[in-house]
């Protein structure tokens, strides 16, 4: 592992330096929260999401480079790979399932819908 | 319909129970798998028969039949029963004689277990991905109770979404009344927040063990101190993270005097966030006078929380049964690190723990945002 | 005796016969075949005690049908009665099999329970002077319409202290009226004598099996070994001829539901079975052939064939295949249970909620849903040990594009499965939630969206019914190419067309779904993306047809098998392009023109296609040649009695039979018309489907008698050339020699050996050759 000549990121032990990213944006996301309890009305909700999802983003790729070795070593880029392999599937799966509505069954005019037999 | 000469074939005789003589290749023979397979049937089979319902003609009711426990503890113990004999097998592995690497493209070079946790992972991705499609869905397809009441169309008996972080995070009624002995953020958030601490200091023990393990420059009885004790630790953090996450739940806790406590986080049951909270008393105080609502400013509404509740419990609760998965692997490794089992030449199997362990902390990453902070 | 104790193992195996006995008082027969209610009686009240005399007065002697009696219940002797002015004195609960209990108009003293059940009023320690104060009451009873029935009376003398105590007494009364049917066993009764049964038969044929292996050195003394060997084994072979077994058990078993159901339908307003058994029948016979029979099928070629034919010795996690292959069965006993208390489940192979977690759904469902937890279990791990092995374990020399495409097809086939997989599983214990804790994900009063459900389900069931269908393409490819005697036609372009599928099989799931009321969205995407599946599948079709046209036909079994595959798979294909059009697939749902379709698909596809295998691998697998005129018979019967069951359902369902209902009628209303014909069709359909039941049998027979006197296979006896005809026939112990695999001779057979831009990309991604390896 660290023996390839990537143990360290800007002099700092890399897991320590990870480590030590990985609290202050978790303390960033809590106090991000924490304002909307304290100070309410001083940030708004718009704000404390778009900090979640940032925060969010920075941990997970800092918890998957460098704690999960998917940066640095040499079986990194094919792990990598792997990893994203299911990107499209959870795509699909957010996309088809998260995110569609059933309002087909709400916004169909009347003659579409099951039990209209009005023929005649 | 194999015609091998029935009896003794192996020159080894390895045994199903293990220890298993890896020098000879992976086991041959093991009752972990029957043991494992009809031990969760039985388990499942006692978990239905021990969590019924029972349709009372227009409603459901609730029961814990504790008379049926000694099917649920029979399952899980045949589990665990194969699971330790599937340990005993591993006891011995030592990584110097059995490490098969992959052949080929693309994995060349790299262990195959270590491919396996990475496939294993992968479905874990679509595991968590289902349970977040589901959320999605709910999140943006019912309607949530403060909009509605915003709308001015929140009525008795409406079906909306309460998210968990009104009791946790903003404090929802509980925002002028709620106790915050850090001022900035309601004590109900403390649980969650040192969690999410907790998990990430546990990701850095178990790398921590892992460096400590691989490093040749120690001596072997520091090195198995060392890796045990970081192992241990993280066992520890994780076990903390249980424990405040069913406290969070279920039990809540107080510091101080009752009436005017220095700490006071009440559980969601206490908070009236249950699965069953049909009937939720949902308050909204228009006008706030030194933390009591004004005179004839309290608007008071029965509704019916319970899909937000589910979405709540399920989702944290798979993660916490991933936990808590972590932490039997973690026994194992604690016992064997302090044995001597991890060296320099078997140190990947920390990793391959790691991998799992930092999975579990990145899906906390997704999860305490959406369910506990938004 | 004692010295055996020394052995840990033995302390653990009386450990858990020590647990059996404390949890057997909880085994009653789920969930309400011998609930014991009726037996133990009211356990609260003290005792049973001869001193109470229960009296049932008001049943007559002659019964007739449909007439309302009015009974009188009462009780003498036991504790009560001594005061009069005691908070309670008695109570009672009454249970009838036939027809149905009421009070009397204006009588509070008594009501009726959610099971029909009669029971006094009023709660305990209250003098409220209603049903508990009394010792008589009375209940009117209706007759059934016809036939008899049997009361079961419990009367409790209660002191009069206001608590249910030890002090009271109670006592049972039972009674009979009317012609009474055969006696029935109880659930418990049926269900202990079946399992009894079959651990019998099981265990004669396993001891059979034991006997027949080397009848020579017949000795009791090597049976537990020999057992247990099989009971523990990792071996891929062994582990791959379990899930053939336990494949082929439940193909029976499913088969056996469908011939009753057959029987059920033949005739128009049948009731040969009720509409509740139907339910039960129909939903078990989807659910054993997709995931007891097909999965386990398929789950054993991949088990035996792959590993052979990459040229690996074993899986890459072979005690992970074991615990894959024994959550089978596992899974099969929580997934049967409901059935032997007739609670199994009736919901339908897809479980569609909100029906799923309603009161009406019988309970048995609960560990339906259970058990398909179990199997999801089985697919993931399974899933992960064979991508893992696919992607590690080929032999030297062997790239992606030299693995022969069997291979290439159940790698495609357990991506997809476990990759899909988890979103069922999900679903699943969403469901079994609902169904046991009370969350309400399904729950549509508490918002839930039964769509979720369908969603869920599909994700993973489209790409299912690939999983099933891409291991039988990778059996004809096999067939046909050697049967052919040439390699198989454009050989990329099947891989192409395999992945293809693949990655497609994700996007069209919408299709099931056009009449739910899903997204007009979505369902305008799926409609394009499904219509679009036919593109690959219909390259692998020309490209088996170009590859018999260029090569040089042997007609074996096995060749006959692919032959039929391929007319009868072309069929269902074609029939399915009937469903993405959203308005066809209108007019066409639920009907029985779908049953036809995916019955041309399941069995006319998966079938045929393992049969085709079972004949090309059987003297591979076994040693034996299996007997070629059984296995001509056993197609020629086959094919023609399968198409004579299928093939009239597309007219069927065009005229409007529905698929799922447990009867129907020949009319002529305007809306639920059904011609006179259809009555005749469904006739033969029943007789045909005994006759393509009864092809089966000869194709067992076969594979039993081969097995005993068949001729000896020699290693290679099709002229096949992947590596599993390397091996000799059965193959060693590890399949190839770990230390001397076999190398790939012929590497460029369909490579150019330039790597393109995607191939450059991978040789970037991967290990240095040189220095790769870590540490």
């Amino acid at each position: 592992m660290g023996e390839h000549g990537h143990h360290t990121i800007l002099g700092f032990d890399r897991y320590a330096f990870n480590f030590w990213v990985l609290m202050i944006f978790t303390a960033i996301e809590v106090v991000a929260v924490a304002l909307t309890f304290s100070m309410e009305g001083t940030v708004s909700m718009n704000t404390v999401v778009f900090i979640l999802v940032a925060v969010g983003v920075v941990k997970g790729v800092g918890i998957a480079a460098i704690f999960m070795h998917l940066q640095g070593d040499p079986d990194s880029r094919v792990l990598t790979a792997t990893a994203l392999f299911p990107v499209f599937f959870i795509v699909i799966m957010v996309l088809f399932i998260g995110l569609t509505h059933p309002d087909a069954a709400d916004t169909l005019p009347d003659w579409c819908r099951p039990g209209f037999y009005n023929l005649e | 319909m194999s015609y091998d000469s029935h009896h003794g074939d192996h020159h080894d005789h390895p045994s199903p129970f293990g220890p298993h003589d890896w020098s000879h290749g992976a086991p041959h023979n093991s009752w972990a798998p029957i043991m494992m397979a009809f031990g969760s049937s039985i388990f499942l089979l006692g978990f239905t028969k021990v969590f019924t319902q029972t349709w009372e003609g227009d409603a459901w009711s609730y029961a814990i039949n504790s008379a049926q426990f000694g099917l649920l503890i029979a399952g899980l113990a045949i589990f665990t029963a194969g699971l330790y004999v599937f340990w005993r097998q591993d006891w011995s592995f030592d990584g110097i004689e059995f490490e098969p690497k992959s052949v080929g493209t693309p994995f060349r070079g790299i262990d195959i277990r270590k491919v396996a946790i990475w496939m294993f992972l992968m479905s874990e991705m679509m595991v968590f991905s289902s349970l977040f499609s589901t959320y999605l869905r709910y999140r943006t397809g019912i309607d949530n109770c403060e909009a509605l009441h915003a709308a001015g169309t929140l009525t008795d008996g409406t079906v909306c979404w309460l998210p968990a972080s009104y009791f946790i995070a903003e404090g929802g009624w509980h925002q002028e009344t709620a106790h915050a002995a850090l001022k900035f953020m309601p004590d109900t958030l403390i649980p969650g927040a040192i969690n999410t601490f907790a998990l990430i200091v546990s990701s850095y023990t178990i790398v921590l063990a892992l460096k400590t393990a691989k490093d040749r420059s120690l001596s072997d009885s520091e090195r198995n101190r060392k890796v045990g004790k970081y192992l241990l630790t993280t066992l520890l953090l994780a076990t903390l993270f249980l424990i405040f996450k069913l406290v969070e739940w279920f039990v809540g806790f107080e510091l101080g005097d009752h009436d005017h406590p220095l700490f006071y986080s009440p559980s969601l049951l206490a908070d009236g966030f249950t699965i069953h909270a049909s009937d939720y008393t949902y308050q909204v105080c228009n006008e706030w006078h030194d933390h009591h609502c004004a005179e004839g400013q309290l608007e008071t509404y029965t509704i019916d929380i319970r899909m937000a509740a589910s979405t709540f419990y399920v989702t944290t609760g798979t993660h916490g049964v991933h936990v808590f998965g972590g932490m039997v692997a973690l026994v194992y490794m604690v016992i064997k690190a302090y044995r001597g089992g991890y060296t320099p030449d078997n140190a990947v199997s920390i990793e391959y723990f790691g991998l799992y362990w930092h999975f579990v902390d990145l899906v906390w990453v997704l999860v305490f945002p959406a369910f506990y902070l938004y | 005796m004692f010295s055996t104790l020394k052995k840990p193992q033995n302390i653990g195996i009386i450990a858990i016969l020590l647990l059996a006995v404390v949890m057997a008082p909880s085994v009653t027969s789920y969930p309400h075949g011998a609930s014991g209610v009726q037996d133990s009686g009211c356990a609260c009240h003290g005792s049973q005690a001869d001193g109470v005399t229960p009296v049932l007065d008001g049943l007559p002697n002659e019964l007739t049908p449909s007439m309302t009696y009015t009974l009188n219940i009462s009780f003498t002797g036991g504790p009560s009665g001594e005061d009069p002015n005691a908070a309670a004195l008695g109570g009672f609960h009454l249970w009838v099999s036939e027809g149905s209990l009421s009070p009397i108009d204006g009588d509070d003293k008594v009501k009726i329970n959610p099971d029909g059940s009669a029971t006094h009023n009023g709660i305990d320690g209250e003098d409220v002077g209603t049903g508990n104060d009394q010792t008589s009451w009375q209940v009117e009873w209706t007759a059934p319409a016809e036939g008899g029935a049997k009361f079961t009376l419990h009367v409790n003398s209660v002191n009069g202290d206001g608590i249910a105590s030890d002090l009271d007494d109670w006592n049972r009364l039972n009674a009979e009226v009317g012609p009474q049917p055969v006696e029935q066993a109880s659930g418990l009764t049926v269900f202990a004598s079946s399992i009894l049964l079959m651990i019998t038969i099981v265990g004669g044929c396993v001891v059979w099996v034991f006997y027949r292996e080397n009848p020579d050195s017949f000795s009791w003394d090597y049976f537990v070994p020999w057992l247990s060997d099989w009971l523990t084994t990792t071996d891929h072979k062994k582990v791959g001829t379990l899930y053939f077994l336990s494949g082929f058990f439940f193909l029976g078993v499913g088969g056996l539901f469908a011939l009753i159901f057959r029987i059920q339908l033949a005739t128009p307003g049948n009731d040969f079975l009720t509409q509740d058994e139907y339910n039960q029948f129909f939903t078990m016979h989807g659910t054993t052939m997709i995931f007891l029979a097909a999965m386990p099928m398929i789950a054993g070629f991949a088990n035996w064939i792959v590993p052979l034919q990459i040229g690996a010795h074993d899986l890459a996690l072979p005690r992970m295949n074991a615990l894959a292959f024994w959550l089978n069965p596992a899974a099969a006993l929580l997934i049967f249970t409901g059935i032997f208390s007739g609670q199994g489940a009736d919901v339908g192979w897809t479980g569609y909620a909100p029906y799923i977690v309603s009161h009406t759904a019988h309970s048995g469902a609960t560990l339906w849903v259970a058990g398909q937890i179990l199997l999801v279990a089985s697919s993931t791990i399974a899933g992960i040990n064979f991508m893992t092995t696919f992607c590690t374990m080929r032999a030297p020399g062997m790239g992606w594009m030299q693995m022969p495409l069997f291979s290439w097809s159940i790698l495609v086939a357990t991506l997809m499965l476990f990759i899909s997989i988890p979103a069922f599983g999900i679903g699943l214990i969403q469901v079994l939630l609902d169904r046991t804790i009370g969350t309400v994900f399904y729950e549509v009063a508490a918002g839930g969206d039964p769509l979720l459900w369908s969603h869920l389900f599909w994700y993973f069931g489209h790409p299912e019914v690939y999983v099933v269908v891409l291991p039988a393409f990778g059996v004809i490819s096999e067939v046909l190419s050697t049967s052919a005697r040439r390699t198989v036609f454009g050989y990329k372009s099947m891989v192409f067309a395999l992945a293809g599928i693949g990655v497609l099989g994700f996007i069209v799931y919408g299709h099931h779904m056009f009449t739910s009321g899903m997204s007009p969205v979505l369902r305008f995407v799926t409609m394009l993306t499904t219509m679009l599946v036919a593109v690959p599948t219909g390259i692998k079709i020309f490209n088996w047809l170009q590859t018999m046209h260029g090569g040089s036909l042997v007609y074996r079994t096995h060749t006959l098998w692919a032959l039929g595959f391929l007319v009868t798979f072309t069929l269902g294909g074609i029939s399915g392009m009937y469903f993405p059009a959203v308005a066809m697939d209108l007019h066409l749902h639920e009907t029985y023109f779908v049953v036809a379709h995916f019955h041309y698909v399941f069995v006319g596809g998966i079938i045929f296609g393992l049969y085709s295998g079972i004949y090309y691998w059987y003297p591979k697998a076994t040693g034996r040649m299996l007997n070629e005129k059984l296995g001509v018979m056993h197609f020629m019967v086959g094919f023609i009695s399968y198409n004579l069951v299928f093939w009239p359902m597309h007219r069927l369902g065009i005229q409007g039979m529905p698929r799922r209902q447990h009867t129907y009628f020949i009319t002529t209303d305007q809306y639920f018309a059904l011609p006179a014909e259809a009555a005749d069709w469904n006739m033969m359909i029943t007789i045909a489907a005994f006759f393509f039941a009864a092809s089966n049998l000869i194709l067992v027979y076969n594979i039993v008698v081969s097995a005993l006197r068949g001729q000896k296979a020699p290693n290679d006896p099709w002229g096949g050339w992947s590596m599993e005809w390397l091996t000799t026939s059965p193959p060693p112990t590890p399949s190839h020699d770990p230390h001397n695999l076999p190398v790939l001779q012929f590497e460029e057979e369909h490579d150019d050996g330039d790597p393109g831009l995607f191939g450059r990309w991978i040789q970037w991604m991967m290990i240095a050759e040189d220095g790769g390896e870590e540490e």
